[in-house]
């Protein structure tokens, strides 16, 4: 008996079946489900009504979101110009030939991302508590004028979110800087020294364009990963246990305040989508600053 | 033979993982679920826990058919699988102890969609609404409809530290008024550390203490919203606690400090003694018994100072209900039991002596229990001081829109604050302008988040 052989035109189709179904359940049927609820208000499984662009509307003239959506920018412009330089700088110290204990110093400065997020929260609220935190009680030390009682989370809660943020991810990025470091070629930059070529022309002629590819991946991962904070000022701010001050609020806490919070899906849902939109439009923008990496 | 299978071509192990893939689907899928008898009954507070499991251990001696299975939910939890089963249809327990700003979180949608059951007529036909502290309903009902039984009253009284204030020769009867307050105390402020600021304050007041913040808002008869629980922020009260609240915050004279509650640096700040006076509900009084031991003896309670002579010397603070779910198919069981829990006189006796919590149940206010001195708060009567008080507490909205506006109230207080310090304009009068300005702008972001809610302006119904 001979087997029937399947139709060769549905082959391919049978094989992406697998990776088809779970990308329709769980990527494309709930991404067009969130744009329609974007759409609309709802209120529980049973009530929903169309409200058209109203939510979308409603954004533009609320000023808790521009705060979230200012807040978040700051810190994603913090990470840029603040986190991802000090990643290179300490990459580059630690690359440079004849620095004693370089294992100890890579894992003393990548340990802090091994630590969780949530963990980093709970260590900052306590550095930056007034009166007795470590913070304080060093600037006091150092300049006696310095008032212990000063509030950090409540008086510069972005500062003190980009502080826990630079401790905890600057080891973790400047991995990448250093792996990227090792495989720049030496003979290039002893070239370029015996040519009379300064520091900053051999990062900028050699290093750099041998780096590029993975600083532009990891400006990437910061801004995206900015744009995500929400554990580090839900528990650093303490919105997790109730309403509070507004200044520290971010577009990834705001999203959740509304959706899950106040129960207002649609328009939480209206607010993923603009912040998608501006992550492409980061994108692109980064792309097009960096390049791809494929030159 | 020749196999012409599905299979062939596909090792053993892929068949296998596929096999258990479909088999265990199907088992989930056809899995019956059992059908839960009896009344699942959550509360968040610990303290209410241990109280509660006595009854329910004879309630269920006396209903076998009918028991009840009473858990301790953390708050957080509970307010989560409150509002998911509300918004999902999940299952959810039959009643649940709930505190007062997740209840009007529930509120936010149609009437008929609030997930707790309507208990108006029951409560009228058994002559409850009576007999119960008329204003702790208000937490409860959303127009017009009572979905809770009040647990508490949470009356709000001055706690101060009468060590330090009778060794300055202080006679806090003299004391009416937060005016006389700020005047009689100040020499508590005299003393000064070596840079120069004073080594104690006269309150625990901050504008990041959102509740405090209400505390003495409601006192005053401020509130957010209007009867109708419409958006009501730019009144006169409002403008003048804000416009006073800000000068105890702000200055070189300023009386308040941030001695947060339930936080170990406000315990630590308290024991030190650099705070004098804080706004204390009864609920407060059994905390910091617990908490700190280290006071006992060195305080006194006494009616919070009013914001105008004759004003009200009260406010109230926090408040827990017991609701039915809508899904529940035993709400008489659940009822009895409610009533059972909040009108017995042992365990209103027993609650208040461990908690200092004093019961909605005004009959229950002449019991011996609240005339009996407190050692920790110096041999004062403290249920009676609080019970005096009770039937003063300020009436709440139950908006929905409470977090946004009380949130929305507190940044208007801290941008005063900040607003003063940086024009060196202290004094509440001048101060009152500004605190307007503030308000209005707080009043229509509100206005508009009410607004756009279609469920609300539809009259409550779908």
């Amino acid at each position: 008996m001979n087997a029937r052989r399947p139709c060769p035109r549905c082959l391919p189709w049978l094989f992406a079946a697998p990776f088809l179904a779970v990308f329709v359940l769980f990527v494309a049927w709930p991404l067009g489900q969130s744009l329609l609820l974007s759409f609309q208000q709802t209120y529980g499984p049973r009530y929903s009504t169309w409200v058209g662009v109203g939510n979308f509307a409603f954004m533009l003239h609320d000023p808790s979101f521009w705060l979230a959506l200012r807040n978040t920018v700051v810190i994603a412009l913090a990470a840029l110009v603040v986190q991802t330089p000090v990643s290179l700088a300490l990459a580059m110290l630690l690359n440079r030939p004849g620095v004693r204990g370089r294992a100890v110093f890579r894992l003393a400065l990548f340990a802090p991302s091994l630590v969780g997020l949530v963990f980093a929260a709970m260590l900052f609220s306590m550095v930056l508590e007034r009166r007795y935190g470590l913070l304080n009680l060093s600037l006091h030390w150092l300049l006696p004028s310095f008032d212990t009682g000063f509030a950090w989370r409540q008086e510069l809660p972005l500062f003190s979110l980009v502080l826990a943020s630079l401790w905890l991810h600057t080891g973790f990025y400047m991995v990448y800087f250093l792996a990227a470091l090792q495989g720049v070629p030496h003979e290039q930059e002893e070239s370029a020294l015996i040519d009379g070529a300064g520091p900053w022309q051999r990062f900028r002629y050699i290093v750099w364009p041998e780096i590029r590819p993975v600083a532009g991946f990891v400006t990437l991962l910061s801004l995206v990963g900015s744009f995500q904070l929400f554990e580090l000022p839900w528990l650093l701010l303490d919105y997790s246990a109730g309403p509070t001050d507004n200044r520290g609020l971010t577009i990834m806490v705001y999203l959740y305040q509304t959706g899950f919070q106040s129960g207002d899906l649609g328009y939480a849902s209206a607010i993923g989508w603009v912040l998608a939109l501006i992550l492409m439009a980061f994108t692109w923008g980064q792309r097009r600053l960096l390049g791809d990496g494929t030159d | 033979m020749t196999l012409s299978s599905p299979c062939r071509g596909y090792s053993r192990g892929f068949v296998l993982i596929a096999l258990i893939a479909v088999l265990s689907s199907l088992a989930v899928l056809l899995w019956p679920v059992a059908k839960r008898s009896g009344v699942e009954f959550w509360v968040f507070a610990t303290f209410h826990y241990p109280f509660y499991r006595a009854p329910v251990a004879q309630w269920n001696r006396e209903h076998p058919e009918r028991p009840v299975e009473l858990s301790l939910q953390p708050l957080p939890a509970l307010e989560t699988r409150l509002l998911s089963a509300l918004r999902t249809g999940a299952p959810v327990a039959d009643m649940m102890e709930v505190e007062r700003v997740i209840a009007a979180e529930m509120f936010i949608g149609p009437l008929d969609a609030v997930g707790f059951v309507d208990l108006t007529e029951r409560l009228r036909a058994g002559g409850w609404l009576e007999r119960f502290n008329e204003p702790s309903f208000s937490p409860w009902t959303s127009r017009g409809r009572i979905f809770g039984l009040p647990h508490d009253v949470h009356p709000v009284l001055l706690a101060y530290r009468a060590d330090l204030v009778e060794a300055a020769g202080i006679d806090v009867a003299r004391i009416e008024t937060w005016e006389d307050f700020a005047r009689e105390l100040a020499p508590l402020m005299a003393e000064r550390g070596p840079d120069g600021r004073p080594l104690r304050y006269l309150l625990n007041f901050w504008p990041a203490q959102i509740e405090q913040t209400e505390i003495f808002l409601l006192q005053a008869g401020g509130g957010f919203f209007d009867e109708h629980d419409r958006p009501a922020l730019v009144t006169e009260v409002n403008v003048r606690v804000l416009a006073q609240l800000a000068a105890w915050c702000a200055g070189p004279s300023r009386i308040a400090t941030d001695a947060a509650d339930v936080t170990a640096l406000g315990n630590r700040i308290r024991l030190e003694g650099g705070v004098v006076c804080s706004p204390m509900a009864d609920w407060m009084s059994g905390l910091w018994r617990h908490d700190l031991p280290g006071l006992a003896g060195k305080m006194k309670l006494m009616p919070l100072p009013a914001w105008e002579r004759g004003g009200r010397r009260t406010s109230v603070h926090g408040g827990t209900g017991l609701v039915i779910s809508s899904n529940s198919d035993d709400v008489g069981s659940a009822f009895e039991l409610a009533l059972r829990l909040y009108t017995s006189p042992e365990l209103s006796d027993a609650m208040f002596r461990e908690t200092g919590i004093i019961g909605a149940l005004r009959e229950q206010w002449s019991r011996p229990v609240y005339d009996e001195p407190n050692s920790y708060f110096s041999g004062q009567a403290v249920g009676r001081l609080y019970i005096e008080q009770a039937p003063q507490v300020p009436r709440r909205s139950s908006s929905p829109y409470t977090v946004e506006a009380r949130r929305g109230y507190c940044i208007a207080l801290r941008q005063l604050v900040d607003w003063a310090e940086t024009h060196h304009t202290y004094d509440r009068p001048a101060l009152e302008q500004r605190a307007r300005e503030l308000l209005e702008g707080v009043q229509a972001d509100l206005v508009r988040r009410v607004e756009r809610n279609v469920y609300l302006r539809e009259g409550g119904q779908r």
